[in-house]
């Protein structure tokens, strides 16, 4: 069993490796790894660790809970080609990606560590609103995603730590855009997609503590095929076309890269510790989004989005100072290039290479008991693209302010 | 301690700039003066769609966006001679509707509007609340522009008071005279089509190597000593502007809409028939799609099947074509026809005159819209965010339920290239319109 977990965590390390970067990933599991640039591979601050890297979980002393909520509301702004000083902006919306563990060695200094983790490891909202002037590419998407890994951790012995975790994943799709068929009106058809989605995949790593002061992590999470089966696509046309849109069942699939992040950490004085992720993501199994109609008629035909992504690499940084045994600080930073193909954004989809700062921190209320904070701010410089099958270009930029705040118990 | 105010100053240094910052060009006139735009031309120019002029048709003319676009550098108000409503003046416009033919087949069909008539008054001169930006005058050829009384002849010929209602001395002035007195700093002008298009509408009735009436095709001479006149007179006083051309008028869907081969047989026993009837002219006839049976007084018998680079009209009475035996065992009158001579007349012509076109361009500095060209590349379909336009009526989306004239979201695609021209001509930054703010073709 041992050997077994050793040699499959290599096996997969060899091909590839990483964290979260860019488009619909959320890379928000963690409080005090948000608050260091999204690094946390090769430290297992604490239980959060079981979606970091599964191996360090062994490394615990005890069982731990956490929860941890985050606030996320990015703009996206598009400024359209040749139109003068006019822009479209994505409405506000207020989403709250969680993370939610529990587990640890189950006895002191034992080897043997069990733990469960949910959390949300890719989500988006876009709602350009009704009337834009993208609305028959997209009006408004929504992806939401919780996944559920049980997992097991083995401390081999004080070097190397292991551990793996099964993911299931669950979720829901909801997108809808403007139809270009008018009723006498003027009033246009929309067309409402509908659906749940459920995936399965992996999350395996190894933790390894060369000494007190240095420590490596690396940490393999599968590709997940997020699977809507039987979605519910409905369509608002006028009565005229009502036949040429009728309400149907559809599937579609949404490929989530496999990633492979490999971290250190060293402990530079006994308060600071700084720690760094290189992180990569295998985008380019995101060749096309596809939208399979069970009805097909003249004017509802399956459809093929091309994507075009490129597996990108990430850099995470980030710092820990223990200002007293009660109260620590954390700041960070990381650069996520973009997997996304300058010919293909669509503006259900914008991303650029993202730079974000990050910052938090910690108070242990009681020793059992520590409330964490954290922020994180994202932005991209302006990107001219194009989506060229609908021929809609122009440049976009993101902001985003994440405010997070977590709490942590050991029993 | 001190360390720890480090993230709250980093945060609120973030809170500052959570905000997108980018910005589009500020738009810019360039060498041109937008203060004072006018639009030359036609029924194109005045807004005409769906058969008639209506109110909202006028309000999304081409001139208007443009119009509005030149208020951001610059421009006026734009004013137009807007009708009272919106049922269509003279004629009710035509409307998506559920219709049932000869044999009884009920579905969706072109109709008139046949809804409350909001056109009262509009006869009445408004030449007083003028001058007018948009003087598109639909029906008006090139060569009017130089017919003294032009509205009160066109009133009297055509019973249609367009220009009259505009003009302050109909009986007399000149076309040319109502625009060169506009005095312009900036204009469109989009002239030349109903020298052509008047013979071809009408079946090549009229004279396709040059005459002076409505039906036939201008004469070269006549068209081009008009045409310059007009632009002279526009440019006089240093006006700057754009010329847009002649589009071919054999791709509109008027024309393209009815196939030659839509004679489709289906037993046998039509089959049969038509071979035991046209067996002394040496026609045959299969199962399936046949070509359509026309006049045509040189052929042998005075009828003959129809070729692929011919075009039967989009006023050819469908319920002749299913019911009468129109086109199978009668011909179809060649006034629905446009056969291979005359479309030869109507493309030679609007080659010749598009050249004039062209070289007036060029002799004045003007920018040269090349709409025959552009309105070409409708055939594969004009994407735009997300909205593929293509001439097929009704479904196509860019022209309206005439088949000849343009719907609000065709009128913008040419708002656009002609303001693509602008800029390029002129150094300017005016900014495109938003084509999916117009509509295209309505469905019940």
């Amino acid at each position: 069993m041992k050997k077994g977990f050793i040699f499959s965590v290599a096996a997969v390390a060899l091909s590839s490796a990483t964290l979260h970067a860019g488009s619909f990933q959320l890379n928000l599991q963690g409080l005090r790894q948000t608050a260091m640039g999204g690094s946390g591979v090769a430290f297992p601050w604490d239980v959060s660790t079981i979606f970091y890297n599964p191996g360090g979980l062994a490394r615990l002393n005890g069982i731990q809970a956490y929860a941890g909520v985050f606030g996320v509301s990015p703009t996206v702004r598009y400024v359209p080609d040749n139109s003068g000083e006019t822009y479209a902006e994505t409405k506000r919306h207020l989403s709250t990606p969680f993370a939610v563990y529990a587990g640890g060695t189950l006895s002191k200094d034992g080897r043997l560590a069990l733990g469960l983790g949910i959390y949300t490891p890719f989500g988006s909202s876009a709602n350009w609103g009704n009337d834009w002037t993208g609305r028959f590419i997209t009006q408004s998407i929504s992806l939401q995603s919780i996944y559920f890994q049980p997992t097991v951790s083995y401390r081999i012995n004080d070097l190397i730590s292991v551990g793996a975790g099964f993911v299931y994943g669950t979720g829901s799709v909801k997108i809808k855009k403007a139809l270009p068929v008018q009723d006498m009106n003027g009033t246009e058809g929309q067309a409402v997609l509908d659906g749940k989605a459920n995936g399965v995949g992996f999350n395996a790593g190894v933790h390894i503590k060369a000494s007190n002061n240095l420590q490596f992590g690396l940490s393999y999470r599968s590709g997940v095929r997020m699977k809507v089966n039987g979605g519910d696509a409905s369509f608002s046309v006028p009565a005229a076309l009502a036949t040429n849109f009728p309400r149907t069942a559809f599937d579609a699939t949404l490929p989530l890269p496999g990633i492979l992040t490999l971290g250190v950490a060293a402990k530079v004085t006994p308060r600071l510790t700084l720690q760094g992720d290189l992180v990569w993501a295998g985008w380019k199994s995101y060749d096309s989004l596809k939208f399979d109609f069970v009805q097909n008629t003249a004017s509802l035909a399956d459809s093929k989005e091309p994507r075009l992504y490129r597996n990108t690499l990430a850099v995470r940084i980030g710092g820990h100072y223990e200002i007293c045994k009660q109260f620590a600080v954390m700041v960070g930073g990381a650069f996520d290039p973009t997997p996304s193909n300058a010919r293909y954004v669509s503006p259900d989809a914008v991303d650029a290479d993202r730079f974000s700062l990050s910052a938090g921190l910690s108070y242990a209320v009681i020793d059992k008991l520590s409330i964490m904070a954290a922020v994180n701010y994202t932005t991209t410089a302006g990107r001219q693209v194009k989506y060229e099958p609908a021929n809609f270009s122009g440049e976009y930029q993101i902001k985003s302010l994440v405010p997070a705040i977590g709490i942590t118990y050991k029993f | 301690m001190k360390a720890s105010y480090i993230p709250l100053i980093a945060a609120a240094a973030m809170l500052a700039s959570c905000k997108p910052t980018i910005k589009g060009v500020t738009p810019s006139s360039g060498e041109a003066n937008f203060s004072y735009y006018v639009a030359i031309g036609n029924s194109l120019t005045a807004g005409y769609a769906d058969g008639s002029l209506y109110r909202s048709g006028q309000e999304n003319s081409y001139p208007a966006m443009l119009g509005k676009q030149f208020m951001t550098v610059g421009g006026g108000e734009f004013r137009q001679p807007l009708l009272p409503g919106n049922a269509g003046w003279p004629a009710p416009k035509r409307v998506l509707g559920y219709t049932t033919s000869c044999d009884g087949v009920t579905g969706l069909g072109v109709k008139l509007y046949a809804g409350a008539s909001d056109t009262s008054g509009s006869s009445t001169s408004i030449s007083g609340q003028g001058p007018f930006n948009n003087l598109g005058i639909p029906g008006i050829r090139c060569v009017d522009y130089t017919v003294p009384g032009y509205a009160a002849i066109a009133q009297s010929l055509a019973g249609v008071g367009y220009a009259a209602r505009m003009y302050p001395h109909p009986a007399t002035d000149r076309p040319i005279d109502i625009a060169a007195a506009s005095n312009p700093t900036f204009f469109t002008m989009w002239l030349g089509s109903n020298d052509v298009l008047g013979y071809a509408t009408n079946g090549g009735e009229g004279s396709g190597t040059g005459g002076a009436m409505p039906t036939d095709i201008s004469t070269t001479a006549a068209f081009e000593a008009s045409y310059n006149a007009v632009v002279d007179a526009m440019t006089l006083k240093g006006a700057k502007g754009v010329l847009i051309n002649i589009p071919d008028v054999t791709t509109i869907p008027y024309f393209t809409t009815i196939p030659g081969r839509g004679l489709v047989l289906s037993t046998p026993t039509q089959v049969a028939a038509l071979n035991a009837a046209y067996a002394p002219l040496g026609i045959t006839f299969t199962l399936g799609a046949n070509a359509f049976i026309i006049q045509d007084p040189a052929a042998p018998g005075g009828l003959r099947q129809i070729k692929n680079n011919e075009y039967l009209l989009l006023t050819l009475p469908q319920d002749s074509l299913k019911c009468g035996g129109w086109g199978s065992v009668k011909p179809i009158p060649k006034k629905y026809v446009l056969d291979e001579t005359e479309v030869g007349y109507v493309r030679s012509a609007t080659n010749t005159f598009n050249e004039i076109i062209r070289a007036a361009a060029i002799r004045k500095g003007l920018g040269y819209v090349d709409a025959h060209s552009y309105l070409g590349t409708l055939q594969s379909g004009i994407r735009f965010n997300g909205v593929t336009l293509t001439p097929t009526f009704v479904s196509g989306g860019a022209f309206s339920l005439d088949g000849v004239h343009l719907t609000p979201k065709g009128y913008a695609l040419m708002a656009n290239e002609i303001i693509r021209v602008i800029n390029s001509t002129y150094k300017s930054s005016v900014p495109q319109v938003d084509i999916n703010n117009y509509n295209g073709v309505l469905f019940p």
